[in-house]
């Protein structure tokens, strides 16, 4: 027949043609990326938004907070040194900071500069309201031994500005500069703790970074125990590397276990090795998903990876399904046999796709992600399977083991004798009881933590580190805008007023924002206006030798000092901390962010920024955690409509009511998973409704197999039953993850496929079931 | 905080052994941490570049080994400060008020209780000490060893015999800063007020 040399032939071209794009697009590394932030929703179309989001994300990527604690601080701070050296060394980091050797004079000058435009708003109040208590506390700080260093000599700055200015800074409440070395300390835990801060050189979802990030710090730590010290460290990038560790090792595991589990089970039954290669489809459809995922986005993530896996278990039944028909096949060749089943591969191909692009639609990336990989991966092994696999199997006369069959049969005779006791109609009735009683303990659970299994060890330590620094960052900021920097200082300023009421409080920690550095134009003019009125009040500073005409020269120096915006005030070192919150200009304006610090009462933000005009709250965390719990319902109905879908693609071939029977089994089966997970006292989460999503779709092929019953009910459901343990070695593998999110995928799925499975031989129409089983008796 | 106070009751207790044959830091720092309470009266005068007077101001202090330090100004102004291991205070109408840790203050005030008890290891950290004289006539003079602290002191001098008598900062701007604690005697225990200002 042509089309047993045409087909192949044709398979092949595509074939190298799927290997040169794959060679492409992985020629420049690997497109494989482990950012948790690009499989969520981005819900957020606004850029201003994004880019907030993506300032203030960023710290958490690229940074390493570590302490380096000692009882004697000279140890901790020599060991500080060292490790600091060796971390430069290493190449990672684009800097490495133990200890702060401020240029002094840099910051002289910008306090100078900045007497007008950087005094605090307390400061400025009182400079207005009360000249009188101001010069008089001015006074007292000259006298005042315990006042600090000033920076700036008294005599280039006699109303003590500057001093004001250096006081009003903030600063971690728990960290002190120890002047010798320049390092910033803690005491905590009866230890003395060395800040060392690093940033990296390339972002945390480069591939190997966080591995060698991660690698480094275990070598350092090590030093650390030997020296006698401790470590605790935090980061993002630490994070990443355990995830992609993570991630590394459940790919071989899950990969690797259900490979080895497949391969065991195809030589057991058939007993021949070139039965081995009913295992091509799997790779090709791997080769297929992968290329299609990067050439659709890009890149992969590797959780793409870990659930796309578990298609081996899928694609590998396609040439099961005529491989298990040597059972009743006698001699079995692989054209004929494929012949015998290709319309049922079709139609299995068909829901299969449906179910899993069902997924493309709902708004997690993620699942759009795994949707297109499985997908593109399934038409892969299917075009493999059907085109390529029988020209490889031309020659071999498979002769399965007996013993499968006899097990089939038993079950088969199981079934036959149950119904004669217990009808059909009485077991719908026991199970659906079961289920209800099932469904009524199920309760649902989403949070986005469930994305991350985050070790505690990790915890533990970002905690210690916030505990000790003193420094607690949230996921939660503010986004004002404003027409003009005026503008937005001054909606700045409102926001902190309210703020600082929280902090009195005790409801939030501290905040950031450019208002606490700077003042708007119009308050620096108004303060330069002020300090004119200043000479009525000055009396005490001449009294103790003050010259007048170096107070005057001063007052006539503040008044024709520049007024500062943002940009120049965040560019001089006193800007440092600050920079990160400013936004700068877009086409509608300027916008700045306020960071938050220990959060206590993210409601209560949220209203502050109601009433404010510009103020938006930004809380990423709690929108996705409302998304997930809005899109459980619209992953329910997209799994009705799936339903549907599949209904009127069956009702072809099979009929109004054989493709209502075939449809209804599976979401009979769906319904039985999620009363199991109740009865298990398993959460119902997103990921295992949309594991039941997927599971409907694979089930209506095991139903249209037992439906089709090429070779007998026996050789139908012993197809059925290798199938369903093929897919059950590869998804029930990600039910042991460590990840959350995935585990309770696996355990849905797992679920999904027992239930399956047991309800597959009721899609025999009942006039067919009693033909066949006066058939079996016959033959038996 | 409470480190430098037994520091300094240490170089008070180092002076009272007048038979030690070389007197080393450690000899100065045990002489002065010696007695429990050292009080006594200061003059503190700031002489500033520009200004033609130093400027000038009186009190007392009470310097308790397991409390910390009181520092009462009286002329020009009245000023209670206190500096204890939780950092300082100052009084005002309505009682002791805690500063809120003030940047370079906070280590300011460190230093300060250095000097104070001859806390050598707490200074060595920060300073090059050279220790000169005997128990009853010592000068100790320090210079910063770090960046940070050599752009604010050129150099301190302290010296003293049972107690410490004189300090002098010299700031790398020109300023500087003389204290004079002419009459320190030890006391063993604080008085009643002075113990309820430590205790509040």
């Amino acid at each position: 027949m042509p089309s047993e040399r045409l087909l192949p032939r044709l398979f092949l071209i595509l074939l190298l043609a799927v290997l040169g794009a794959a060679a492409w697009q992985w020629h420049a590394g690997a497109p494989v990326s482990a950012d948790l932030m690009t499989l969520v929703p981005g819900d957020s179309h606004d850029p201003l938004v994004q880019r907030a989001e993506q300032r203030m994300q960023e710290p958490l990527n690229r940074e390493l907070l570590v302490l380096v604690g000692h009882a004697e601080r000279s140890q901790a701070l020599a060991l500080s040194e060292r490790l600091a050296k060796r971390w430069q060394a290493s190449g990672l980091f684009e800097k490495v900071q133990w200890s702060l050797q401020t240029d002094l004079s840099a910051l002289r000058t910008q306090l100078l500069q900045g007497r007008v435009a950087l005094l605090s708003a307390a400061d400025r109040q009182q400079l207005l309201e009360q000249p009188q208590a101001f010069i008089e506390q001015r006074l007292e700080r000259l006298y005042d031994p315990f006042a600090g260093f000033s920076l700036v000599p008294n005599q280039d700055d006699w109303l003590g500005l500057t001093g004001l200015i250096q006081n009003s800074q903030p600063r971690p409440a728990n960290v002190q500069l120890d002047t010798a070395s320049g390092a910033l300390v803690a005491e905590a835990e009866g230890k003395q703790w060395v800040l060392l801060r690093a940033r990296t050189q390339g972002n945390a979802f480069d591939m190997q970074l966080p591995l060698q990030v991660a690698d480094l710090l275990d070598a350092s730590r090590a030093e650390a125990a030997q020296a006698g010290a401790q470590l605790y460290a935090a980061s993002g990038l630490l994070h990443a590397a355990h995830g992609q560790r993570q991630a590394t090792q459940e790919i071989t595991w899950v990969g690797g276990g259900a490979t080895l589990g497949i391969l065991l089970m195809l030589l057991l039954a058939f007993r021949r090795w070139q039965a081995l290669l009913a295992f091509v489809p799997v790779l090709v459809g791997m080769l297929f998903g992968a290329v299609a995922c990067v050439a659709l986005f890009g890149k992969m993530h590797v959780m793409t990876l870990v659930l796309g896996s578990s298609l081996i278990g899928v694609a590998v039944d396609y040439p099961l399904h005529y491989l298990s028909k040597s059972w009743s096949l006698r001699p079995w060749r692989s054209w004929s046999a494929v012949r015998l089943t290709w319309p049922g591969l079709s139609l299995s191909l068909a829901t299969s796709c449906i179910g899993y692009l069902a997924l493309a639609f709902t708004p997690f990336p993620a699942l759009t992600q795994i949707a297109a990989f499985s997908a593109a991966g399934l038409v892969g092994a299917y075009l493999s399977a059907v085109c390529l696999l029988p020209a490889l199997l031309g020659r071999v006369e498979l002769q399965p083991a007996a013993w499968p069959l006899r097990l089939a049969e038993r079950l088969t005779g199981l079934r036959e004798r149950l119904l004669r006791v217990v009808p059909s109609a009485v077991l719908l009735g026991l199970l659906l009881a079961f289920s209800a009683a099932g469904l009524w303990q199920l309760h649902s659970r989403n949070d986005i933590r469930q994305w991350v299994g985050s070790p505690p060890q990790l915890l533990e330590e970002a905690q210690a580190v916030a505990r000790i620094t003193g420094y607690q960052p949230t996921s939660q900021f503010y986004l004002v805008r404003g027409d003009d920097q005026t503008q937005l200082l001054e909606r700045l300023q409102a926001l902190s007023g309210k703020l600082d009421e929280l902090v009195a409080l005790g409801k939030l920690k501290g905040y950031m924002s450019i208002s606490q550095l700077l003042a708007s134009e119009p308050a620096q003019q108004q303060m330069q206006a002020a300090v004119a009125q200043l000479a009525q009040h000055w009396q005490p500073l001449l009294d103790i030798g003050v010259p007048p005409a170096a107070l005057d020269a001063e007052v006539q120096q503040l008044q024709k000092l520049p007024l500062l915006d943002i940009d120049h005030v965040l560019a001089g070192p006193l800007g440092e901390a600050w920079r990160p919150l400013w936004l700068g200009q877009d086409g509608n304006g300027v916008a700045a962010v306020i960071s938050l610090q220990g959060l206590g009462d993210v409601a209560l933000l949220g209203l502050l920024a109601e009433d404010q005009p510009g103020v938006q709250l930004v809380d990423r965390l709690g929108d996705l955690n409302r998304l997930f719990a809005a899109t459980q319902l619209s992953a329910a109905e997209l799994k009705l409509l799936s339903c549907a879908l599949i209904l009127l693609l069956l009702i072809v071939p099979f009929g109004f009511g054989g493709a209502l029977r075939l449809v209804a089994l599976p979401l009979l089966a769906a319904l039985c998973s999620l009363a199991c997970l109740g009865w298990l006292g398993q959460p119902l989460t997103l990921f295992s409704l949309f594991g039941l999503l997927l599971v409907t779709a694979i089930s209506v092929d095991y139903a249209i197999l037992m439906r089709e019953r090429i070779g007998g009910a026996a050789v139908s459901l012993l197809g059925t039953l290798l199938a369903a343990l093929t897919t059950w070695l590869s998804f029930g593998l990600l039910a042991l993850s460590s990840t959350p999110a995935v585990s309770n995928f696996g355990l849905a799925v797992s679920l999904g496929l027992v239930f399956s499975f047991l309800l597959a031989p009721w899609a025999a129409s009942p006039n067919d079931e009693a033909s066949a089983s006066s058939e079996g008796k016959a033959s038996a | 905080m409470s480190r430098l106070l037994r520091s300094l009751a240490a170089v008070a207790l180092l002076l009272a052994s007048p038979w030690a044959l070389a007197f080393d830091l450690a000899d100065l720092q045990r002489q002065l941490s010696a007695p429990a309470v050292v009080k006594g009266p200061f003059i503190q005068e700031k002489h500033l570049r520009a200004l033609p007077q130093p400027l000038l101001s009186k009190g007392r202090f009470v310097l308790a080994r397991d409390h910390g330090l009181l520092w009462l100004l009286q002329t020009p102004l009245r000023q209670d400060y206190r500096i204890d291991a939780e950092g300082i205070a100052r009084r005002d109408a309505s009682g002791w008020q805690r500063l809120p840790g003030r940047s370079a203050g906070a280590e300011q005030n460190r230093l300060f209780f250095a000097v104070l008890q001859g806390d050598s290891s707490g200074l060595q950290r920060d300073f090059e000490l050279r220790l000169s004289g005997d128990a009853e006539r010592w000068q100790l003079h320090l210079t910063p060893r770090s960046l940070l602290l050599k752009q604010v002191f050129s150099a301190i001098d302290i010296d003293g015999g049972a107690y410490v008598q004189r300090i002098e900062l010299h700031e790398t701007q020109g300023d500087s800063t003389v204290l004079r604690l002419p009459e320190s005697h030890g006391e063993a225990v604080l008085s009643d007020a002075e113990r309820s200002d430590f205790a509040q």
